[in-house]
């Protein structure tokens, strides 16, 4: 303890060059390090400097938001009827008290998400203009349940919290896609007598992220369970398996969309008429678990066969070995590859313009064609759908790369 | 069998073999079942809707016209003869794009490195930006942006050979002549003495020691017989440049639409942000002291980097590339969304007078096949770069 520095390594380093550290060093080590490299600092800081002299003169005088200002509702929620605005608020808030309870029970990366969450709401609803009460009623509400959320956290059991979160995440996701959309399920009928909207109301930012949500829920399962058809022994199982992964891999999303307005239906049994809402729910589904599949068959090679051969010599039955040793280490290897695998899903979503639904792209889209005043406003739209796809996919990435830290792969 | 089954008298529900066996069965019953049930319900739906099915329109003429062609189109041309010249449209815009996306993506995956700090985060903000907004957004942002570009008659012109105009972009093109093919063969040989000299140069350097520039006696020897040869042959290459002629209009060297060049330019931006990143990781997975080993065993940065560094990154770089390459030619088919008829486009406009559900399929079937033929490089490559036992 009494042992000082000096005394262990000899006298100290002296202190780095004056020239390479502080407020001068820095530049002279990172912008002007070579001639080379100082004469493409200044060029290349000449020309950001003119492009951002360029955007914020754009920005300033000739923009005109009009084209999404004066729509609000319709980016966010397509042309759902407004008498039943109730029901995506239901969703929204059930989702927003998830948030709240995640940011109390688990902090870290769910607790910086839901605040950026509940702050960039909050922000929208108060920014001024010109915008209907009830809408910003409806958004300010958002952070009051995360805070009733946050409340309630409390009395969510110590003990498998994780599974209560999956379970209850995944119910509030489903309850929020039936309550949005009222469809009549086949063989069962509209959930609690809701009154249907029908698909082409379902729309905006709205639909995006239903689609997304459905297939992220749905499309790691199945995508788990296509990877142990592909590693398994039985012949046909494998080659069903492979044949699936391989034939959706090998063709485009858009293709297979299409087909699922003229063929998915016609696959069903008589008189079961399905939305396309959920046709095109499932169809991206399956594409996404084939990717999905192939990610997680990678990384369960990565697991190595000791694992499996520890767990036999202590016992374990197959099913179990796969279930509790090789499949958590498999799925905790591609954590990156799993979260890139949902940012792509969302990003996907979008092509649902080509079976005629009005997702946020489309109605963009359509808002330039609509007025013939708004038809030089393309830079607005593109910029704004481009920021709001931006916000989304930026954060998972971000969540995915703090849940990696958490669980410290690549680091033992 | 049954002798099997009772093997050392194991019951029947723990033998692996009786197991295995019903498994094999069961899971059989299943798919089959399965696949049983959809195509029943299929053939019963075409049968009742009386859903038009089959390949017999394939030999009739669409007259549906194309806006752009590499061959030549006319609306008179069959169905078959149509879906093959938008599949070239594809093959065309995916090549351009993988050719370029590569280009960009290596510049950018490079910079990304650069000790420069405002070069290294130029990378990262295009990275992060170009990789997380979706694609269709993009291409969209581009059509509007080659739109809002000035009309033919006031293109922007470089040197009076390159136009760029919201109708496209034109610029020299060559067009073979009689004595093409000739040339060709004679610049093959020529390419073919030039790498052998070179190989045998290289050898005789690192046998000896002593330097000699096999570099420049490639290209001394490629270039010299290439530019003989053509003279000698008189010129097998016509050089036509763009020209104006009434109305503005373009004639003359190579012309590509408005709507091929927002694809081209969303699909570059696109896959380079994924490729750069693969690069970055590629040469960053080679370790550190590889570098400080070739430099202290006299090599300069550029030999250190072309002798040790990149061959040990390509190995994995390029096959997640190549499935970037894949990805590329797939989302080639958003072209439909802004109007280069390309095989989906072309398709779906198709569907007017054809079945929908045979037209799609054919062009499902045309991606499997690229799909197929990029597999393939990956896994030729994949057994050139495997470690030989030593």
């Amino acid at each position: 303890m009494s042992t000082t520095t000096t005394e262990r390594f000899g006298p100290a380093p002296p202190p780095p060059p004056a020239f390479t550290v502080g407020w001068q060093g820095w530049p002279r080590m990172n912008l002007f390090n070579s001639w080379s490299s100082g004469i493409l600092t200044i060029v290349l800081g000449v020309a950001l400097f003119l492009a951002a002299l360029g955007g914020v003169r754009w920005l300033i005088f000739s923009s005109d938001w009009a084209v999404i200002t004066d729509r609000v509702p319709l980016y966010i929620v397509g042309t759902y009827p407004r008498e039943y605005y109730w029901r995506p608020e239901i969703a929204l808030l059930l989702v927003s008290g998830l948030m709240g309870m995640a940011w109390r029970t688990w902090g870290g990366p769910a607790r910086g998400f839901a605040a950026a969450f509940g702050a960039l709401v909050f922000v929208v609803a108060l920014i001024p203009y010109q915008m209907d009460v009830l809408y910003r009623a409806l958004l300010l509400a958002v952070p009051a349940a995360m805070a009733g959320g946050y409340y309630c956290a409390h009395f969510i059991p110590e003990q498998g919290r994780a599974k209560w979160f999956g379970i209850t995440g995944a119910g509030v996701l489903i309850v929020s896609l039936l309550v949005i959309a009222g469809f009549s399920l086949p063989g069962v009928g509209s959930p609690a007598g809701l009154h249907p909207v029908t698909e082409s109301e379902v729309g905006g930012l709205m639909l995006n992220l239903l689609l997304a949500a459905f297939g992220i829920i749905a499309s790691l399962p199945i995508g788990i369970a296509l990877a142990l058809g592909r590693r398994s022994r039985l012949p046909v199982l494998k080659f069903a398996c492979v044949a699936f992964i391989e034939t959706i891999r090998g063709v485009p999303l858009i293709t297979l969309l299409f087909m699922s307005r003229h063929i998915l239906p016609l696959t069903f049994p008589e008189n079961i008429d399905v939305s396309l809402l959920y046709l095109s729910g499932i169809t991206i589904t399956i594409f996404s678990s084939a990717y999905m599949a192939e990610n997680v068959r990678g990384g369960m090679a990565a697991v190595s066969p000791q694992q499996s051969q520890a767990a036999q010599a202590l016992g374990l039955k197959q099913w179990q070995t796969t279930l509790f040793v090789t499949l958590p280490q498999g799925l905790r290897n591609i954590i990156p590859a799993i979260v890139g695998q949902f940012i792509s899903l969302f990003k996907d979503t979008s092509l649902v313009f080509i079976i005629g639904m009005l997702d946020l792209v489309e109605i963009g889209r359509a808002g330039l064609s609509g007025k013939i005043e708004y038809s030089d406003n393309g830079m607005e739209v593109y910029l704004f759908l481009a920021l709001v796809f931006w916000v989304f996919t930026f954060s998972m990435a971000y969540v995915s790369r703090r849940i990696e830290r958490t669980l410290g792969v690549g680091r033992r | 069998m049954m002798r099997l089954l009772q093997y050392q008298g194991i019951p029947l529900w723990r033998n692996v073999v009786f197991l295995q066996f019903t498994l094999q069965i069961v899971s059989a019953v299943l798919v089959l079942s399965f696949l049983a049930f959809f195509f029943t319900n299929l053939l019963r739906e075409i049968d009742q809707r009386e859903i038009p099915f089959g390949f017999s329109f394939l030999d009739r003429s669409t007259g549906i016209p194309i806006g752009e062609t590499l061959i030549r189109y006319s609306t008179e041309d069959s169905f078959r003869y149509t879906l093959f010249v938008a599949f070239l449209n594809t093959v065309k815009v995916a090549f351009i794009g993988v050719v370029f996306a590569t280009i960009v993506g290596i510049i950018v995956g490079v910079a990304r490195l650069s000790p420069n700090w405002l070069l290294n985060r130029l990378a990262l903000v295009y990275i992060d930006v170009f990789r997380n907004i979706p694609l269709l957004v993009q291409l969209l942002f581009w059509f509007f942006i080659v739109l809002a570009l000035p009309p033919i008659r006031e293109a922007y012109v470089i040197g009076d050979a390159f136009f760029l105009s919201n109708s496209g972009f034109a610029m020299p093109w060559v067009t073979p002549q009689g004595s093409f093919w000739p040339w060709v063969l004679v610049c093959a040989l020529g390419l073919g003495t030039a790498f052998y000299t070179a190989r045998v140069m290289e050898r005789r350097e690192t046998e000896s020691g002593r330097a000699s520039h096999s570099l420049l006696a490639f290209l001394v020897i490629a270039l010299g017989v290439g530019t003989a040869a053509f003279f000698a042959f008189g010129g097998p290459l016509d050089v036509t440049m763009p020209e104006r002629g009434a109305f503005g209009r373009l004639s003359g060297g190579t012309q590509v639409s408005g709507s091929f060049l927002a694809l081209l330019i969303g699909l570059v931006v696109y896959t380079s942000s994924f490729i750069a990143e693969i690069v970055r990781a590629g040469i960053q997975s080679v370790s550190k002291g590889q570098t400080e080993a070739a430099r202290s065993t006299g090599l300069n940065g550029t030999a250190s980097l072309r002798f040790v560094i990149f061959p040990q990154a390509l190995r994995v770089i390029i096959p997640p590339t190549i499935s970037h390459y894949l990805n590329l030619t797939k989302n080639s088919s958003l072209a439909a969304a802004i109007g280069y008829p390309d095989m989906v486009s072309v398709a779906t406009t198709l569907t007017q007078t054809a079945p929908a559900v045979s037209l799609i399929g054919i062009v499902m079937v045309s991606y499997l096949g690229l799909s197929l033929f990029y597999a393939l490089i990956g896994n030729v490559y994949n057994r050139l770069i495997r470690y030989k036992a030593l």
